[in-house]
């Protein structure tokens, strides 16, 4: 094998001196012909070819390289023979230059192929098909495997510069498809069918040097243009968004996946232990890539919303919560709580309650303002204060989101100052009003300050509220007290009762008992009277 | 799986498709949003379930379809499938059975028309050898024609094991009471058998009359592409 790296040249100084040729040695067109080239003189070496291809094979695609002279006078009439019982008839020895209207081209296949031939069948193919060979199924012989393996390869030929589909195949031979697809992904992987040489641009110098003419040429420039068609293919196919995507079987790579950087291709962990890549790319060219689940992206702002107003809605059952917000799991908003960047206690049930009273008390709706603006201004920013129990409370926070942070001061400092000169104890406890008076007494002075009026009136209104506060509790544990006294009363009167309904029932056994005396002393009198009785009546008689 | 009958058996026989090589013949036709897929080919029952997930997806890059087709094939693949299955375990009588086949079929360009005779009884009868003897020597160029034609040989084999399975149940139920020796009655479900002994008394020749020999002459015809669309076009009427 002196040119090791080549394809089928018509210049090949073997051919030129073994001069019994009718062919001359002019550009020759190997078609179909070409595989059977080295059969008789390979076997040995190939049998050493493993499937996965080594990286060495990729630019030189190899038919056969110097065609041993006997077996090139075969060639021809072998095709023929090989060609089904359609053409029976032996055809003439080496034909004349084949005509150049039926393909123009030279069939590429890998290094790797090269035991193919028409007639034999490899013992490749018997290791790697085996259920062919085994007998297990009568559908499944060695002449079916040639019949497919062989009809395949035409078809394809037919048409070089196109891949054929398994389906294509499929629908032209007679035969189950489970078999039919076995042999055609093993032609494929074996490069026997749809092979395009990647690296065709080797033989186009190696041409050159050779000064050959038209058909490599042409046939080099074909198998270029496919191969530059299918690396702009496989670029494109393999592109990788954000999410990886395997080559191969086209899913979604979770776990780890190996990037081939040669080809810039990407397959999963199934495709590369099956081996389901291209051909010509070897195991070797892969590196393994780790992908995490790494999760989704980040919060979005109307996630972020429906969090906190289920975080107000729900307080602690986070199930609620993430239900809520729908697609993230509880740990997930949990932990997106946690991250946000709140200055101070989101709920703050105080505030909560000054807000209600001014509710109540002002006709102003952006009194609510007052506690709001003074917290952080990521709050105002998030309308779930939208509280959707208290519909003033909704359409306070809403307006105060649209109107931004200085427009609902301002309103928070004229609600204040409205505040304070109406009643504000009005719905409250009495007491309340008291404490309330001396305030408005106060707030007035203070009433048109900046800033710090708005919060002495905040001051003022906490300490109210929590006299009052107090008040509530004492009112409340004197009511408890008085119950319990009540209740208290109420079991001394039943014990009471109780020892009145122990005597009387002593006093009535004690009647029981004399009754039953009296009985008993009635009974016996009775007896004696009758017995003394019938003695009287028996003297009687017995006189 | 091969079986040798005894000459005249009465006894059942496992049910499988009377041919060499046991493949169910499986028939597609889905339609998803306005998109019709139709297909028909054999398939091997051996093959593991993985295969029928693996084909479809292939099938549906191949033929680049949308792919809501997976799962559609996969599943008619397999609901096929196991239909076939469901009849496998059980009993088929495998009388004197010779039947006609009809093929009457459309591929691209090329209309077939034939009738035969085909013996139930011999297992090791291929469809698909004959199919590739029929286009060998009818000069057939499409290579499409010769897989239809073994589908259609099979599928009218199926239909007739499945008949003959369905008799052998009816006839063992209706039967319940009577033991012994069971003769069967499988000449008189199977009416589209032909009794041989009719056919081939001691009076008449083996060759075929003159009349019938139309009827049993294969016809196939090219057709022309505005042919086809006609054709197609009643076909679609049909079915609807």
């Amino acid at each position: 094998m002196s040119s090791r790296g080549s394809k089928i040249l018509t210049r090949n100084p073997i051919f030129a001196a073994v001069g019994n040729f009718k062919t001359p040695p002019a550009p020759v067109k190997f078609h179909s012909m070409a595989a059977q080239a080295p059969a008789a003189g390979d076997t040995p070496s190939s049998s050493t070819a493993t499937p996965p291809p080594n990286p060495q094979s990729l630019p030189p695609p190899n038919p056969a390289t110097t065609a041993p002279s006997p077996v090139k006078v075969e060639t021809p009439s072998t095709d023929s023979k090989v060609t089904p019982a359609a053409t029976a008839a032996a055809t003439p020895p080496p034909k004349p230059p084949e005509p150049p209207a039926t393909e123009a081209d030279t069939i590429h296949i890998p290094r790797y192929s090269r035991w193919f031939s028409w007639d034999n069948i490899h013992e490749c193919e018997l290791r790697l098909l085996p259920e062919f060979f085994d007998g297990k199924f009568p559908s499944r012989n060695p002449q079916v495997y040639k019949y497919y393996r062989d009809s395949i390869i035409k078809l394809y030929r037919q048409n070089p510069s196109r891949k054929i589909t398994f389906t294509d195949a499929r629908r032209t031979l007679v035969g189950d498809v489970g078999s039919i697809r076995k042999v055609f992904d093993f032609l494929e992987t074996w490069g026997l069918i749809n092979y395009s040489g990647l690296a065709s641009s080797k033989p186009l110098k190696w041409d050159d040097k050779e000064g050959n003419k038209s058909s490599s040429g042409a046939a080099s420039q074909g198998g270029g243009s496919s191969g530059s068609n299918n690396v702009a293919e496989a670029s494109g196919s393999s592109k990788e968004t954000a999410k990886r995507v395997c080559n191969g079987c086209k899913s979604v790579c979770t776990i780890a996946c190996f990037a081939c950087d040669k080809y810039n291709l990407t397959l999963c962990a199934r495709c590369y232990v099956r081996g389901n890549y291209q051909v010509g790319v070897s195991s070797s060219d892969f590196r393994r890539v780790e992908i995490n689940e790494e999760m989704k992206a980040e919060w979005t702002e109307k996630e972020t919303l429906h969090l906190l107003e289920g975080i107000m809605h729900y307080g602690d059952d986070w199930r609620k919560v993430a239900q809520h917000v729908g697609g993230r799991s509880e740990k997930e908003c949990v932990a997106q709580f946690i991250k946000l960047p709140f200055g101070e206690e989101f709920v703050d049930p105080a505030e909560m309650e000054s807000k209600r009273n001014a509710m109540e008390n002002n006709n102003a709706v952006l009194g609510a303002e007052t506690p709001s603006s003074s917290l952080p201004n990521k709050r105002m920013c998030l309308t779930p204060l939208a509280d959707a129990s208290n519909p003033i409370m909704a359409q306070a926070a809403f307006l105060s989101a649209l109107a931004g942070v200085e427009v609902t001061e301002a309103a928070a400092q004229a609600a204040l100052t409205t505040l304070s000169e109406m009643d504000y104890g009005v719905s409250r406890a009495g007491s309340f009003s008291n404490h309330a008076k001396p305030q408005e007494a106060r707030l007035p002075s203070n009433g048109d300050g900046g800033l710090n009026a708005t919060e002495g009136a905040l001051m003022e209104a906490n300490s109210q509220l929590e006299k009052e506060e107090q008040d509530l509790e004492k009112a409340i544990s004197e009511i408890a007290e008085v119950q319990m006294k009540r209740i208290h009363d109420k079991i001394v009167e039943f014990e009471e009762l109780d020892i009145l309904m122990e005597k009387e029932r002593q006093q009535l056994d004690q009647l029981k008992n004399m009754l039953f005396a009296d009985q008993l002393v009635l009974s016996i009198y009775k007896n004696k009277a009758r017995k003394s009785g019938e003695c009287m009546e028996e003297n009687a008689r017995s006189d | 799986m091969k079986l040798l009958p005894s000459s005249s058996s009465r006894t059942p026989v496992k049910f499988r498709i009377p041919t060499a090589d046991n493949l169910v013949p499986i028939r597609l036709d889905i339609e998803i949003d306005g998109q019709r897929f139709k297909d028909a080919f054999t398939w091997n029952p051996a093959d593991p379930d993985s295969e029928v997930v693996v084909f479809a997806k292939r099938t549906v890059k191949d033929l680049k379809l949308p792919p809501a087709f997976i799962t559609q094939i996969a599943q008619s693949i397999q609901s096929q499938l196991t239909d076939f299955r469901s009849y496998e375990g059980q009993d088929m009588y495998a009388g004197e059975k010779i039947v006609p086949i009809k093929l009457d079929l459309r591929v691209n360009h090329s209309l077939i028309k034939d009738q035969f005779l085909w013996d139930m009884n011999n297992f090791e009868s291929d469809p698909e050898e004959f199919a590739r003897t029929f286009c060998r020597d009818m000069d057939i160029q499409d290579p499409e024609v010769g897989p239809a034609i073994a589908f259609a040989i099979r599928e009218q084999l199926y239909e007739i094991a499945i008949q003959s399975v369905t008799s052998a149940r009816e006839s063992r139920l209706s039967k319940k009471g009577r033991r012994g020796f069971d003769y069967s009655p499988a000449i008189k479900s199977s009416g589209i058998s032909l009794d041989l002994v009719k056919y081939f008394g001691h009076k008449s020749s083996v060759v075929r009359k003159r009349k019938d020999w139309d009827v049993f002459e294969p016809i196939v015809d090219i057709l022309s592409s505005e042919e086809v669309g006609a054709l197609e076009a009643r076909e679609e009427r049909n079915a609807r």
